[in-house]
């Protein structure tokens, strides 16, 4: 059922993203179009498309956010909800084919800017200072050796586990804030804000309770050696990757519960 | 398992106000079987809670013997009184959803139906009115083989016209194993088309009893002693 | 032949009683086959139990019959249709009588003035 609800989700948001993703090509090639020819007569127009293309970029972040936010809330907890609760469907798998599908365009939007970029300033010094600084980094990883691919193993994740944990929180606050009768949007707003508090709380008791070992960490890498800090460098990303991973399943499985026993659709 | 809907001192809560008081009911299969009741009676209570749609606060509610939930789900076929159909789907895109999540969906039997009505399938729902939405949103519904159709006011707020072709969709459609629970408050238009009716106020089940018993014992309509026992 | 229903008597008698016409008056003829239940309950716009059950109320009576397989109908036995055919008759004219009498008039001068209404109809 997972994955038709997939297919469903991806149908329902390609509406809104492919276009956007063609439009933000078809700009970044007038760009290098322009570029190409670099006429002084052309100043004015050349500088408007530059600017369109950033709102466009803008535009795609914003979306994804916004998408996000519309389709939790239109298709569970509108009219439609009627329909997606009464589907012979786990709640979870709403909420898990929803979470997969924001990760998907949140990737797909970051690659397909990347891509646009590089399409439009792609010429012969961009290719070759690309080389360059694709060969230091190479170079950096030999001297690094394996840890360096954990280095970059744990950052995908935590971009992973990034995306994820705060798309749940906003569902999370978007549920809660349905639970009011009156200020729905204005509960959900204070939700989110409320959560981060939490967070914040909980993340400085647990500092400031220790407080002195890390500090005492801190110190000794000063001293230590190339190595010793990179390892430092990946306990700091786990840390920040369990930190997500935690956050993430509490809030998830509090969405979870509050559909499904506390949901009063009107 | 006889009865297809069963109801044990079934009592619902919500903040203000008791919306169903320690409601004992059970629904025989092959019935269609009237839920009547004045507007906040708790008709819409009751078939949300056999919907798995709200949690009971005390007692059980059982579809063919079973809590609600996934496998109910797959049994009961549901029209609330609100229009669930997204907008930017055209019907067929709707007939395609339904037919993957309910293996019971009768494809041919709801193009059958659309083509009656005249309704061209590769249409997007925004371009409709809303009583063809409706009514496209019942094709939908009667087009299941479920076990349970449990249909929330179908006919309130449509003109006589619409009225007569969803009873007659209703009764088209209608398998004798299973049963079609109808809510309304418009019992004159429907009193034909039921076997029994069960009259509800204030969260409290008021009489369950059938149709002609009503007509012969009482010499009236359904609609008129409806009215007595509802008197202001 | 409408189904005109009142809505304050049993459905499934107002059913026996109009099928109990449309067979006598030969719209459903001796011998002949009857609609299936279905199509029947949608021409009323009745509920199919209902309708099953006032068939079966006929069949009982004898006036229906039903084949296994083929489905339900109209018994052969026209004497059999026109007993019964004589009998709703003889009610419309029980009831004439009577309200002729609630008027004030007896048989015989209620049956003067039929006659002379019938010679005025012509």
């Amino acid at each position: 059922m997972l994955r038709k609800l997939l297919r469903y989700e991806i149908k329902a948001t390609s509406r809104t993203f492919l276009p956007m993703y063609a439009l933000l090509i078809v700009f970044a090639l007038i760009n290098k179009f322009f570029m190409a020819v670099n006429s002084s007569y052309l100043k004015i127009p050349q500088a408007i498309a530059m600017s369109v293309f950033v709102f466009i970029i803008i535009g795609i972040c914003v979306m994804t956010l916004v998408v996000t936010i519309q389709r939790f809330n239109k298709n569970l907890l509108t009219d439609e909800g009627y329909l997606s609760f009464t589907l012979p469907v786990r709640v979870h798998s709403h909420i898990d084919s929803k979470m997969i599908v924001t990760l998907m365009w949140s990737v797909l939007s970051v690659l397909v800017s990347l891509i646009s970029i590089f399409v439009m300033s792609v010429n012969e010094t961009t290719i070759l200072s690309f080389q360059r600084f694709m060969n230091e980094l190479m170079a950096a990883f030999s001297q690094i050796g394996p840890s360096g691919y954990v280095l970059i193993l744990e950052a995908v994740l935590l971009v992973i586990f990034g995306i994820l944990s705060s798309t749940v929180e906003i569902y999370a606050a978007i549920t809660v804030g349905n639970m009011s009768s009156k200020h729905k949007l204005l509960t959900g707003i204070g939700a989110y804000l409320g959560f981060g508090v939490i967070q914040q709380i909980i993340v400085s008791i647990i500092l400031s309770s220790s407080d002195k070992s890390i500090t005492r960490y801190f110190n000794l890498l000063e001293t230590a050696g190339e190595f010793a800090q990179v390892q430092a460098a990946e306990t700091v990303l786990l840390v920040l990757i369990a930190y997500m991973v935690i956050v993430g399943v509490a809030l998830y499985f509090f969405t979870e519960w509050m559909l499904r026993k506390k949901l009063n659709l009107e | 398992m006889e009865n297809i809907l069963e109801c044990q001192n079934l009592v619902k809560f919500y903040p203000k106000c008791l919306a169903l008081n320690s409601v004992n009911l059970t629904v025989p299969k092959g019935k269609i079987v009237g839920l009547l009741g004045p507007n906040g009676s708790g008709k819409s209570t009751l078939i949300k809670l056999a919907n798995d749609l709200i949690q009971p606060t005390s007692g059980k509610i059982l579809i063919a013997g079973m809590e609600p939930g996934i496998e109910t789900k797959k049994i009961v076929s549901y029209l609330p009184e609100r229009t669930y159909l997204n907008d930017w789907m055209t019907v067929n895109d709707m007939i395609g959803f339904f037919g993957d999540f309910y293996q019971d969906f009768n494809k041919s039997k709801a193009y059958d139906m659309l083509a009656r009505l005249g309704v061209n399938p590769s249409l997007r729902l925004k371009t409709m009115s809303k009583g063809t939405k409706e009514k496209v949103q019942l094709i939908l519904v009667m087009s299941r083989e479920a076990q349970l159709y449990l249909l929330d006011e179908p006919i309130g707020g449509v003109d006589p016209a619409a009225r007569d072709y969803i009873l007659d969709t209703i009764i088209g459609n209608y398998n004798p194993e299973a049963t079609v629970i109808i809510s309304t408050h418009l019992i004159a238009d429907v009193e034909k088309i039921l076997d029994e009716v069960i009259f509800i106020n204030q969260g409290n089940i008021v009489l369950v009893s059938t149709v002609d018993d009503i007509r012969e014992n009482e010499n009236k309509s359904v609609d008129a002693l409806f009215r007595e026992v509802f008197k202001c | 032949m409408a189904w005109n229903l009142k809505s304050d008597r049993p459905i499934y008698s107002q059913l026996i009683e109009h099928i109990e016409l449309l067979i006598v008056s030969g719209i459903y003829p001796a011998g002949s086959k009857l609609p299936s239940v279905r199509d029947l309950a949608g021409e009323a716009s009745v509920n199919p139990n209902t309708m099953q059950r006032a068939l079966a109320q006929l069949e009982n009576d004898g006036l229906l019959y039903s084949q296994r397989t083929s489905g339900r109908y109209v018994t052969e036995d026209v004497d059999q249709i026109m007993k019964i055919k004589n009998g709703l008759a003889q009610g419309l004219i029980k009831e004439f009588i009577e309200n002729m009498e609630n008027l004030g008039y007896d048989v015989k001068q209620a049956i003067q003035l039929l006659e002379r209404t019938i010679e005025e109809e012509k």
